[in-house]
């Protein structure tokens, strides 16, 4: 790919477009830029970082950029797990930090209507207070833009009862690659209009275009939530008996685990201790409804099934201080392994949820095969597992070699159950080597075409989703 | 051992509002929670009670939703709760409060151990332990952060317990004979999360409720009547802060750095 320097001409023009004041070009800021929550040696500098406020801004950057043929990479919180932030040729980095405002909450149509910076705590926070609900529970909550949720299409803990983010998105306001606004969707829940562009958008990583406005469908707050944390001897047995609830009983809103090497981490991380952390997995049950009673019920029967599967205890947590104790820990596994070990990489497969224990047994398999310590954790009520393997004392060079071989038997393993290589965190530019072990030469061919039609420059964030011809992994 | 442990009803956030006219905290349309600090108190009762044996009765004053925060500790594994709630109680300041307090505590006969929080979210005071202790004529110890070693009265003899406390120097370790009044800090251990049986028996325990009459207090001694603390004023401390900007080469700089802090006697 060939793209051109970001000239002085160009810093000029730009700061004629967003103000002096919005873009950057020295050295400590371009770092920033540089990286989000990926492993740090994806890291890539920008030439220059532009923080514009409006959607009109954001369409003359865009038509400058093609004019001048440089890459513009979108950026929210830059707490994403794929590099989908990251500048891989340089170039521009957009930042819409500044358009962070809520623009309206509709309480009749129950949608809210928000600009990208918005950071989603911030959101649910805002339609709580209204008695609605935006059950969308990613781990960076209090970080993380709704914009990147969008364009990354973030799942997280709830994924189970209250689907995943593009399950919420009604309307979108977007800059197409080429410099257009265009309105898609909107507060409408049947809409059959043509095709539907929007879930195109949601989750194309930042490379179709840039989201300026995003509605989102609200649902009404469950009055009523117990978290219940469950140590089990046997992840196997705890797996299965979760499986079987899911088939009777509809309040179930997440059901998380953590394996004993990632609760040691987070222990270890944030200095503290969970009940019978020497237990081979712990569960996180989590019940909601609108009615106190319903919802003890539902507990009474998860508890009746957790115990009868050999649950060593049941702990519950029904207000603020023990809810955050435990979810805490949770959310907190990934950040406490990167810290503990020079080398991790974050994985992010999902298989259908049947095949939960097998994939287990085959990734302690390979784990041993690989002698890599893999530290698991993640999602069992939607088969959204984060396997974490960690470098132990490997040197750079050895480890990424033996990550590499590990990675290709765990895809393939993901593969034969029916399963695939991201279930939330994307592509972005740490997967796409891998793409073409879960996707046809023809599947690849039509999101090729679809993003030619629309970016015929191939300007907008470059180095993401497709991998690089030649580059393909066996 | 029969161990009391104090605990307090505190609303669950982190921004605390005044009212600027009344000078009291905000409360409507906040939900509340059990004091935090409070559950370390509890913890420490329920370890001493599976080493010695015993009962927990954890004991609280507020209004009639003050019930959440002793079903907590009755979750954890407390064994009976005591709620005092009346009208005429609303409105007390740390020194009604610890009256009020002192009047159950007596009225529920002899406890071996009086275990509280370091402090409540809310007032911030730290008062109401200590205070507590003054009243009933107790030895009290604050800021415990580990019983170091503890014996039960036993045949006619005494009891003892021997405390670390946090200090802002480093530690200090201090003895008392029992019956004895502790705060506790969040140092002195981990607080259980409640299991799910104990929070179903918790759910349906009952709760004793005392009344200003139960006391035999008169409304006097309690409620905003029975608090000698007058708030005056609420007002923001304002802060100045004087930045000087040294923008020399480095050696010049240093130097002038050196002159201010000398000037000001800072080293």
């Amino acid at each position: 790919m060939r793209f051109n320097r970001v000239t002085a001409e160009v810093i000029e023009r730009l700061k004629e477009i967003v103000g002096e004041d919005y873009v950057l070009t020295s050295p400590e800021e371009l770092e920033k830029y540089s990286i989000d929550e990926i492993e740090e040696r994806y890291c890539s500098l920008p030439e220059a970082v532009v923080k514009p406020r409006t959607p009109e801004e954001i369409a003359a950057i865009m038509k400058l950029a093609n004019e001048y043929k440089i890459p513009v990479t979108p950026r929210g919180a830059g707490t994403g797990l794929s590099g989908g932030a990251v500048p891989v040729y340089g170039g521009i980095v957009l930042s819409l930090e500044r358009m962070n405002e809520i623009l309206e909450i509709d309480l009749d149509n129950m949608m809210v209507t928000v600009e990208p910076g918005v950071v989603l705590a911030d959101m649910m926070r805002a339609v709580e207070a209204h008695g609605l609900f935006y059950p969308v529970d990613v781990s960076t909550l209090e970080s993380c833009h709704v914009g990147g949720n969008v364009a990354e299409n973030a799942g997280g803990a709830r994924a189970v009862k209250y689907g995943i983010t593009g399950h919420w998105v009604y309307g979108l306001e977007m800059v197409t690659p080429t410099g257009e606004i265009v309105r898609l969707g909107g507060k409408r829940i049947k809409d059959v209009t043509g095709y539907n562009l929007v879930q195109l958008v949601v989750g194309s990583e930042g490379t179709l275009g840039i989201i300026t406005k995003i509605t989102f469908r609200l649902t009404v707050k469950p009055k009523y939530a117990l978290d219940l944390l469950t140590p089990f001897e046997s992840l196997e047995d705890a797996v299965a008996q979760v499986l079987g609830l899911l088939r009777k009983e509809s309040s179930l809103s997440a059901i998380e685990f953590m394996d004993s090497l990632s609760i040691k981490a987070v222990e270890k991380y944030l200095n503290l201790v969970l009940p019978y952390d020497d237990c081979e997995a712990h569960l996180l049950v989590q019940v909601d409804g609108m009615e106190e009673e319903g919802v003890w019920q539902a507990a009474e029967r998860v508890y009746e099934k957790l115990t009868a599967a050999g649950a060593k205890e049941v702990f519950v947590a029904d207000n603020r201080l023990t809810r955050e104790k435990i979810w805490r820990a949770r959310r907190n596994i990934a950040e406490a392994l990167k810290a503990l070990h020079n080398y991790v990489s974050v994985e992010d497969i999902v298989v259908p949820r049947s095949e939960i224990p097998e994939i287990i047994r085959r990734l302690r398999r390979l784990s041993r095969t690989h002698d890599i310590e893999v530290p698991l954790y993640g999602h069992i009520g939607d088969g959204n597992l984060h396997p974490t393997p960690v470098s132990g004392d490997r040197d750079e060079e050895t480890w990424f070699r033996d990550l590499d071989a590990f990675l290709s038997d765990m895809f393939k393993a993901v593969k034969e159950l029916g399963g695939n290589i991201t279930a939330e965190h994307g592509i972005g530019m740490k997967r796409r080597k891998y793409l073409p072990l879960c996707a046809g030469k023809a599947e690849i061919a039509l999101m090729k075409a679809i993003k030619k039609a629309w970016d015929p420059n191939g300007i907008l964030n470059p180095g993401k989703v497709f991998p690089v011809e030649g580059m393909c992994s066996s | 051992m029969r161990i009391l442990v104090a605990v307090k009803y505190v609303p669950d956030t982190d921004e605390i509002q005044i009212d600027e006219t009344t000078g009291t905290m905000v409360r409507e349309g906040i939900p509340g929670i059990i004091n935090p600090l409070d559950l370390y108190a509890v913890e420490e009762g329920l370890r001493l009670k599976e080493r010695w044996g015993g009962e927990i009765v954890v004991l609280s004053m507020g209004p009639p939703k003050a019930e959440e925060a002793l079903r907590e500790a009755l979750s954890m594994g407390a064994d009976r709760a005591v709620l005092l709630t009346d009208r005429r109680f609303a409105g007390s300041d740390t020194w009604a409060t610890a009256h009020t307090l002192s009047k159950a505590v007596r009225k529920l006969g002899y406890f071996d151990l009086i275990l509280c929080g370091e402090r409540a979210t809310d007032g911030e005071t730290g008062q109401v332990g200590p205070e507590l202790g003054a009243m009933l004529d107790l030895p009290v110890i604050t800021y415990v952060s580990q019983i170091e070693d503890l014996h039960p009265p036993h045949g006619g003899k005494r009891g003892w317990i021997c405390c670390r406390r946090l200090t802002e120097e480093g530690y200090q370790r201090i003895g008392a004979p029992l019956p004895a009044l502790l705060t506790v800090v969040k140092e002195i251990n981990e607080p259980r999360l409640p299991t799910f049986q104990g929070k179903s028996r918790a759910r349906r325990a009952e709760i004793q409720r005392l009344s200003l009459e139960d006391l035999a207090l008169s409304a006097q001694e309690t409620g905003l009547r029975g608090s000698p603390t007058r708030v005056v004023e609420i007002f923001y401390p304002s802060l100045v802060r004087d930045t000087v900007v040294v923008a020399e080469p480095p050696e010049k700089s240093v130097e002038r750095i050196v002159d201010f802090l000398q000037k000001h006697e800072l080293i």
